[in-house]
This record gives structure tokens, C-alpha cells and sequence, in this order.
């Protein structure tokens, strides 16, 4: 098949489903979750065609031209869009075949496989967009998928309010994206990404305030989508929706967007050295904020969730210190560890019906075996332990930080990482190493089998995947078209070093036998307080983004009820007047209408008399 | 002299009669300031040097359509007796619109200017005999139809003002 | 008297005469108001029939025949004029305000 074809399958298969699915077999939800799963393994062909093709010429198709701008639709086939493209495929595909045995029982499950494959449309269309002005649509439709997906048990009054509350933060950061992306259409006429990048001819060569700006404003879309510091708190909010949700938009992909977008404007960001170093700071401020939020966290969602925002600072920081390829190496890793987890904890939630990881490991998490397993071997890579994938793509965010010479963000990192093991490891001892077994009198009948073939079946794949994607970061780096750095061990040991701490921490204070099972950071309340409210940043925002706002409301709501709304009542009730006025004239007095006339004429001929 | 003295009485008959009529609130006193107008219009045409359209002005008008006016002031009584007040910013209309119609008329008369007859006229100009003779003759199409219209005229009338059987 | 004289008499007749057609009440004025007018008109023809044209039979003529059409146009309008009095029992212009019967 030629490299068209397969494009349009990789990006468009998806879009029929979601239409079928949605509006012809709303009532007959099996067949629409075929129908969808269809899609996206179509879908799934098509890009893993793409990639054995090997990266080629993007593909352009002129949407309009007006003037000297020209705008354009079309594919983008470099090795990044390509592996991103087969990962955003191969993980919705496992979600998919996840959520097979997770909804089993939900009467809504057509739409909520619709939704699925709107989403896979609009992020494989973002992956492989070519143009800027393209990449923002599909940015929002994805948005809009994830607010679909968020609030999809709409009855729930936290699911709805979570939908919008997601929707709204993420608009914040878009607001500054729109005017970045259209700050950019003055200076070069168009939005292809390959002229934009190019080294001598593109935007590179702008360096200046001016791009620093631009490259500013897209952080700002970059820090919405991906939950970065100050807008991140939409994040751990969303984990209302249901699980392999989380798992597919809010870990592994469309959170990922932001870090891809920032790793697509690779060259752009190096060029801004301002922008950098805000990036850098937003970034680790979010990696060490989110770590100990998730330190004190009990539901295994929340702490799944700061964790994603956590690895998420952690890619922009390796981005931001100068490696592109750390950045994409962790994005991806983190997409298959991370999927994993979401995925081990839907099991758990499936069959427990709680998200309290205590409560869990204490009803026999353990017993469901398989689970554990994946949950060990999701939960090692998310801390790092060597050899797990974890561990190679944070080696090269550590090196490249090293690099980059800034000691204080090495130390954040460091801190972060270790923070990273010490929850991971609390989880995963939370769970199977509870203090108390209570005997469970759980009646299974109702649910089957607890741990389905269909959803063992994806988290047994990314759990190969964790383990073994590591050893691929020299293909990765050849895809982007890089050669990785040689890293000596003795610069690994302090990485490796914090991460055995922290999981011998957290072994300490929960997995031992005669453990207190409560964090050591319990010992300073204050902080503990902190932590466990969530740096009160949802309270702050509360206190004075929302008052502000109904403040401002109440002020131009007099404003527009004394002012305009008179205002244009007054324009109503003259216009009315002046209509009834205009009425009276028309009263049927033929003295009257000869004499107006007569009046008229005779102005007008004394007029022409007198000139 | 007193040529001139009549002429003049005939033009403030003529004037007096129309403010009458325009101005007066009772009809009677309207019909009379018709009649009066209409009475010194005739003199005028008299001075205008024909004694046949001043006799047929005062035959016509006078004896007939001023009657005839009257007849029918008196089958609508109740209106004549009470007369109502005319709305002021009507009667204010219609007196501006009058006045400005006069002036700018005034105004283009006055820019005006009207040919002179170039010979003496033929002696038997205004006789009476020419105007039969025109009427049947050069006017003859003309005065057909009018006698059909005024025929058309009675006939309308009478189907118009007739009392309607009650059996329809 | 000149021409213009005469012309100007007949021009405050016929305001007079309009003066009363717009503003009266009752219809029968408003009728009185219309004569004048056209006997404004006819006075101007002799005017011009004396001054002006070759030959004054055809003024003559005119006004003659204006006559004729203004006993043709009392005739209908003093019925128009009962015919309303017997319906409404007034005919008063401003309550005549509809072309409905």
C-alpha cells in the first residue's frame, strides 16, 4: 500500500466508528464495541505500515489560501510521529480490548466506545498533523474527547463537575496556545511544521523576545493539556471518569500531547533560552509537588494521577535541559508503564469496588496474582529500578540534566525521582503487603471471572513492554534520527542510589512486618497537612480565582442589568413609541394625509420658486 | 369710477365668501359664504367680459348645485345643528399647508410671464353664437361626454342614495 | 385690474377653498371647500381667456364644461353624502376613517 493510503487508515478509521457506533448501534452496544475496536485496529495497521515504511516526505494537501497565507492539511511522517503514532494506536487498542471485560455491565458502553474512537481519531490526527494550525484542531477535539470521557457517568455530580472543570483548565493554557500559533502567521505565511523548523530558513532564526514569546504562549497550552504547575489540578479530577479512561487519555496519551507538541517545537524551544528556563522551573516545581502529594495519597487513582503529572514535568524537564530525546524515550516508556498501572488498578477497582489502596490490599489485593504481577512490574518501572524501561528513559533525563550543569534542578530531579520510588513501592506494599487479611465474603457470582482474559490480555502486552522497552532507546534515538549518549555507571549511581532508598523507605515504613504503616513524613504534621490537602492549591484557586470571578460576575452583571439591559430597553420601548407615533399618523383622516401632502408640496414648490 | 367700485365690491364678495366658507363652524353659514363667493365670482366674470358665463355661474351654482347643497344639509341636520369642534392641529394643517400652497403658487406667478394677444381681436369674438358653435362643433366630442357623465352622474346618484329593500 | 390681479384671486380662492377641504368636519363643507376650489380654477380661465388668448370662446367653453362636471361631481357626492348619514347617522371626516362601509 502506498504511504497515502496507509495515512488515511492510520488517522481516519477511527471516525466511522465513532459515527456508527454513536449513532447507529447506540442500542446494541456489542456490536459497537466491535465496530470500534475495528477502527482502531485498523487504525493500528495502518500506522505500524507507516512505520515499517521508514520515515518519508510529509505529505501536504492546500486547505486555502488567502493572500500570502496558505494553509494546509496533511500528514507529517517523521520518526517521531511515527512512533508516537504506534504507540497512541497500540495503547488505545489495548484499552479498547480492556474495556471490553471493565464495562462489561454498563449500559452505556456503545457511547463510551464511540467517545474511545473519537478520541483515537483526534489524537492519531494530532500525532501525524503537519500543519500547525491542524495540530491545534485536533488538540481541542481531543479535549473534547477527554471532557466526553471525563464526565461519562453524567450522572455523577463529581464525573460532570470533574468534565468541566477539566475542560475549563485546559482552555486557560489553549487561550495562550491560539495566540501563540497566531502570533506565528505574521512572520511566515503559513503553518507547515517542517518549514517552521527548518534550521536556516524557519523561526529558529528569529531568536529574540519574539520568539521567546511565541514559545511562551504555546508552554502555556503545553502546561494546560499535559497538568503542569498552576493548571494541573484538572488532572486528579478526572480520575472520576472510568479507569481504562484514565489509563488511555489522562497517563498515557493525551496528557502526553503536551510534552509531543513542546518535542515537535523541539528547535523552537532551544532557540528561547528565556522560555527554557521557565520551562525547567514550572517543570520540577510540578515533578516534586506532585511526588508528595502522591506520597500521602490513599485512593490508588489519585496517586496514579499526581504520578502522571509528576513523570509528565519530568519529560519537559529533560526536554527543557536540551535532550530531545529524553523527553520522547520517557513519554513513551512512561505510556506503556503507566497504562500498565491504570490498568492493574482498574482490576482491583473492578473487583474490590473501592479506590482505597488500604482497603484493597487488606480485602486480598494480593490474591489476584497476575494483577500483582503486572502492578509490580508497572510500579518498578514507574520508580526506576534497573532493568525496567523506567529506568533507561530517566537515566537519560538525569543525564541530561547533568549536562545542562544546572545542579539545583539536578537536586529537584533527584528528589523527585527518590519521592517517585517511595510512593510507587507504598502502593505496591499498600497493596500486597497489607498488615490484616480480612476473609472476603464477597459473592463473585455477579461478576465472573475477576481478573477476564480481556483484561489480563493488555496488561500482560505492557507488561512486556515495561520491562522490555528499554533496550530499544538506541532504535528510538535512530528513529529521531540521534545517537544516544554513552553514560558511564558511575554516573547512574546517584539515580539508582535515591531510588533504592526510597523503596527501602517505604519498605520501612510500610512493607516490614512490625511497620507503622504510616509515611515518615507523618512526623512533621504541618507538612503532612500540606500534603494530604494538596498544597491547598484547589482551596487557593477557590478562594480567590472563584470569588474573584462571582465578584466580577456580580459587578458587571449590575453593570449589564442597570446599564445596557435599561439601555437597550430603552431602545426597545422608544422604537415601540416611536412605531406608535409613526401609528398615529396613519389614522385614516384623508384631511389629514391631503394636508401633509399639501403641506409638503408646497414646501417644496416654494422652495423650487424661491432658488 | 365706479366701474372700478364694483369691480372691487365683487372681488371682497368673492373673498369674503371663501373665508366663510373655509372659517365658518356651522354649515349654514359655509353654504351661505359659497353662495356669496359664488355670487361675486359671477360679477367678475361679468368684467371678464362674459355675461353668458356669469348668467350660467349664477343659473347653475347659485340656483342649483348651492340648493342642492342646502337639501342636503338639511337630511343630515343633527351635524348642522351641533357642530363639532375641528381637531386643532388639523385645522392648523390645513391652514399652514393653504398658506404655503399660496405662496409658492404666488411666488412661481410672479417669476411668470404671460404672452399678450398679438392682433385685435375679430368683432364677433365674444359673441354668445361662438360658443354654440365651438361647443358643437370643435368641442362637439367634449360636450357629448359630459352630457353622458352628468347623465351617468344622476343615475349613480340615485343608486347610491336609495333606500335598499329590505328584501335582499 | 391686471392679469396677475386676477390670477391672484383666483389663487387665494382656491387656498380658501383647500383651506376648508382639509380642515372642516363636516362633509358637506369639506364639499363646499372642493366648489371653490374649481371655481377658483374656472375664474383663472376667463382670466386667461381675457388677457391672453386669441380666442375667448374657448375659456368660454371651458368653464362651461367645468360647471357641467362640478354639478355631475355634487350630484354623486351629495349622495355619497346621505347615503353615509343613513348609515351612521353622521358624516363627520374624522370618523370616517375606514375604507370598510
Amino acid at each position: 500500500m502506498d504511504t497515502l493510503t496507509l495515512a488515511l487508515l492510520a488517522t481516519l478509521s477511527p471516525l466511522p466508528a465513532f459515527f456508527v457506533a454513536l449513532v447507529l448501534l447506540n442500542n446494541r452496544p456489542s456490536m459497537a464495541q466491535a465496530v470500534a475496536i475495528f477502527g482502531t485496529a485498523l487504525a493500528l495497521l495502518g500506522s505500524v505500515g507507516l512505520l515499517l515504511q521508514g520515515p518519508t516526505e510529509p505529505l501536504r494537501f492546500a486547505w486555502f489560501s488567502s493572500g500570502q497565507i496558505h494553509l494546509q492539511f496533511g500528514f507529517l511522517l517523521d520518526g517521531m510521529s511515527l512512533m508516537f503514532g504506534v504507540a497512541v494506536a497500540l495503547i488505545t487498542l489495548c484499552v479498547m480490548i480492556y474495556s471490553l471485560g471493565y464495562m462489561a455491565a454498563d449500559p452505556g458502553r456503545a457511547r463510551y466506545f464511540a467517545m474511545l474512537s473519537l478520541f483515537a481519531w483526534a489524537m492519531l490526527s494530532f500525532v501525524y498533523a503537519v500543519d500547525l494550525l491542524q495540530s491545534f484542531i485536533f488538540w481541542e477535539l481531543v479535549g473534547l474527547a477527554s471532557f466526553f470521557l471525563i464526565g461519562f457517568w453524567y450522572e455523577k455530580p463529581e464525573a460532570s463537575a470533574a468534565a468541566r472543570k477539566a475542560f475549563l483548565m485546559t482552555r486557560i493554557g489553549d487561550v495562550g496556545l491560539f495566540i501563540g500559533i497566531l502570533m506565528i502567521l505574521p512572520l511566515t505565511n503559513n503553518f507547515d511544521l517542517p518549514a517552521l523548523l527548518d534550521p536556516d530558513t524557519g523561526l529558529v532564526k528569529l531568536a529574540g523576545p519574539a520568539l521567546s514569546t511565541i514559545t511562551l504562549l504555546i508552554f502555556m497550552g503545553i502546561v494546560g493539556k499535559s497538568a503542569q504547575f498552576p493548571l494541573h489540578t484538572w488532572l486528579p479530577d478526572a480520575m472520576e471518569g472510568p479507569t481504562p479512561v484514565s489509563a488511555l487519555l489522562h497517563s498515557a496519551t493525551m496528557v502526553a500531547a503536551g510534552v509531543y507538541l513542546m518535542a515537535r517545537l523541539h528547535p523552537l524551544f532551544m532557540a528561547a533560552p528565556d522560555t527554557l528556563h521557565i520551562v525547567l522551573a514550572v517543570a520540577a516545581f510540578t515533578a516534586l509537588l506532585s511526588a508528595t502529594i502522591a506520597m500521602v495519597a490513599t485512593d490508588i487513582k489519585k496517586v496514579l494521577a499526581y504520578s502522571s503529572i509528576s513523570q509528565l514535568g519530568f519529560m519537559l524537564m529533560g526536554l527543557a535541559a536540551g535532550s530531545l530525546f529524553a523527553g520522547v524515550f520517557h513519554l513513551i516508556t512512561h505510556a506503556v508503564f503507566k497504562a500498565l498501572l491504570f490498568l492493574c488498578s482498574g482490576v482491583y477497582i473492578h473487583h474490590f469496588a473501592t479506590n482505597d489502596m488500604r482497603e484493597i490490599g487488606r480485602r486480598g489485593g494480593r490474591s489476584l496474582g497476575a494483577t500483582t504481577l503486572g502492578l509490580a512490574i508497572g510500579a518498578g518501572a514507574l520508580a526506576g529500578l534497573p532493568p525496567l524501561a523506567g529506568f533507561f528513559s530517566k537515566e537519560e533525563i538525569f543525564a541530561a540534566l547533568g549536562h545542562e550543569g544546572s545542579t539545583l534542578f539536578y537536586i529537584a530531579a533527584l528528589i523527585a525521582a527518590f519521592l517517585t520510588a517511595y510512593y510507587t513501592a507504598r502502593m505496591f506494599f499498600l497493596i500486597a503487603l497489607p498488615d490484616e487479611v480480612v476473609k472476603e465474603h464477597h459473592d463473585d457470582s455477579h461478576h465472573g471471572s475477576p481478573q477476564p482474559i480481556v483484561m489480563l490480555a493488555p496488561i500482560a502486552l505492557l507488561a512486556i513492554g515495561a520491562v522490555g522497552l528499554g533496550f530499544f532507546g538506541a532504535a528510538i534515538a535512530a528513529q529521531l534520527g540521534l545517537v544516544p549518549a554513552h553514560h558511564e555507571i558511575a554516573s547512574m549511581l546517584p539515580a539508582v542510589g535515591v531510588v533504592i532508598l526510597g523503596m527501602a523507605l517505604a519498605y520501612f515504613d510500610y512493607g516490614r512486618t512490625a511497620a507503622p504503616r504510616r509515611g515518615f513524613i507523618a512526623a512533621v504534621p504541618a507538612l503532612h497537612a500540606l500534603f494530604v490537602n494538596k498544597w491547598y492549591i484547589d482551596e487557593f484557586y477557590r478562594a480567590v480565582f472563584v470569588r474573584l470571578n462571582d465578584a466580577l460576575s456580580a459587578l458587571f452583571f449590575a453593570i449589564e442589568s442597570r446599564f445596557f439591559d435599561d439601555g437597550f430597553d430603552q431602545v426597545g420601548h422608544s422604537a415601540i413609541r416611536a412605531g406608535s407615533g409613526a401609528s398615529r399618523l396613519q389614522n385614516g383622516w384623508v384631511q389629514f394625509y391631503a394636508g401633509a401632502t399639501m403641506f409638503f408640496v408646497g414646501l417644496a414648490a416654494l422652495y423650487i420658486g424661491l432658488r | 369710477m365706479i366701474e372700478q367700485a364694483v369691480l372691487y365690491l365683487f372681488v371682497g364678495l368673492v373673498l369674503l365668501g371663501g373665508l366663510m366658507a373655509a372659517f365658518a363652524r356651522q354649515v349654514l353659514y359655509a353654504i351661505i359664504g359659497l353662495g356669496v363667493a359664488l355670487l361675486g365670482l359671477s360679477g367678475v366674470f361679468l368684467f371678464l367680459g362674459s355675461p353668458f358665463v356669469a348668467a350660467m355661474q349664477l343659473l347653475i351654482y347659485i340656483g342649483g348645485i348651492t340648493v342642492a347643497i342646502v337639501f342636503a344639509m338639511m337630511l343630515s341636520i343633527s351635524m348642522a345643528v351641533q357642530p363639532p369642534q375641528s381637531h386643532r392641529g388639523k385645522s392648523a394643517l390645513a391652514v399652514v399647508a393653504g398658506a404655503l400652497f399660496f405662496a409658492a403658487v404666488f411666488v412661481a406667478m410672479r417669476g411668470a410671464e404671460f404672452p399678450s394677444p398679438a392682433g385685435a381681436l375679430p368683432a364677433d369674438a365674444w359673441a354668445i353664437s361662438r360658443i354654440g358653435h365651438l361647443l358643437l362643433n370643435a368641442y362637439n366630442v367634449v360636450f357629448e361626454t359630459l352630457s353622458v357623465v352628468l347623465l351617468l352622474a344622476i343615475v349613480g346618484a340615485i343608486l347610491i342614495a336609495r333606500r335598499e329593500r329590505k328584501t335582499a | 385690474m391686471t392679469l396677475e390681479s386676477y390670477l391672484a384671486l383666483g389663487l387665494a380662492l382656491f387656498s380658501l377653498g383647500l383651506v376648508a377641504a382639509l380642515s372642516q368636519r363636516n362633509l358637506i363643507a369639506v364639499l363646499i371647500g372642493i366648489e371653490l376650489m374649481m371655481n377658483a380654477a374656472s375664474l383663472n380661465f376667463m382670466a386667461f381667456n381675457r388677457y391672453v388668448v386669441e380666442d375667448p370662446a374657448v375659456g368660454q367653453v371651458f368653464v362651461l364644461i367645468i360647471i357641467g362636471l362640478a354639478a355631475a361631481e355634487v350630484a354623486i357626492f351629495l349622495s355619497i353624502i346621505l347615503r353615509l348619514y343613513r348609515q351612521r347617522r353622521e358624516i363627520d371626516s374624522e370618523h370616517i376613517t375606514t375604507l370598510k362601509g
